[in-house]
């Protein structure tokens, strides 16, 4: 039979005064995008709905999407699509071994946030001009 | 080995090897969808619903989506069994997103097919 220890360990569990490595970033990063994107679905889906169904929704979505807060909110949005996509892409290669060691994967990590800040500044520049 | 771990004995394997099969599946329709586009460039109303109103666009729409609800649906569920601790809760909260998520597929059948 074994005994129950109580054993008191010292825990930190204020979440400002820990620092994350790269790799923690971008895997919470991935979660996050991941949880937004599936909150984003409705959205995407009467987007769709909209540009489709008369000419008349099409130009009212067209509107809709000139208004600059939309495109703001649009930003935020690509910016969870970007990183979900290229995290994503990252953990694909390396369940296929490429890129695993400690090093490599705190490069392939900070590659990641790279393309992403690069793709939503693109984004953000082709739909705001 | 590998047909061992995805026979039903290994069902988190069989998940596991899911979620990187649909995201696989729709990396290649995102990219083939953003080729396309750029050689049809739709431009307006009609062409854009001609577009969409093709077959292709239909049907390669419609299963990437299937994929990619399985594929969320693992996501919410491992996002759930890791903050979610009450059981109770948790089984209700996993029931409204499987209900979305179908809801979701028959929504983007409507969009396609019964406009």
């Amino acid at each position: 039979m074994q005994k129950k220890r109580i054993v008191s360990r010292h825990k930190n569990l204020n979440l400002f005064t820990i620092k994350l490595s790269v790799n923690a970033l971008v895997s919470i990063l991935h979660r996050v995008a991941g949880v937004a994107l599936f909150l984003l679905l409705p959205l995407t889906l009467f987007t769709l709905q909209q540009s489709l169904s008369s000419e008349a929704s099409y130009q009212a979505l067209g509107q809709l999407f000139g208004h600059w807060m939309v495109k703001l909110f649009l930003i935020a949005c690509s910016w969870a699509f970007f990183h979900h996509s290229y995290a994503g892409v990252r953990h694909l290669l390396q369940d296929a071994h490429w890129m695993t060691t400690l090093q490599k994967t705190r490069f392939t990590g900070w590659i990641v946030l790279a393309l992403v800040v690069c793709s939503v500044l693109l984004f953000a520049w082709s739909i705001l001009l | 080995m590998i047909i061992k771990l995805l026979t039903s004995q290994y069902p988190g394997m069989r998940i596991w090897l899911s979620q990187r099969l649909t995201a696989v599946v729709m990396a290649g329709y995102l990219a083939l969808l953003i080729i396309v586009l750029l050689i049809v460039r739709p431009s307006g109303y009609d062409a854009w619903r001609t577009f969409a109103g093709s077959l292709l666009f239909g049907i390669t729409t419609f299963i990437t989506f299937i994929f990619l609800s399985f594929h969320a649906w693992i996501g919410v569920r491992d996002v759930l069994r890791d903050y979610v601790f009450n059981q109770t809760l948790r089984t209700y909260l996993q029931i409204v997103v499987d209900l979305l998520l179908m809801a979701y597929i028959a929504w983007l059948s409507f969009i396609l097919w019964g406009l």
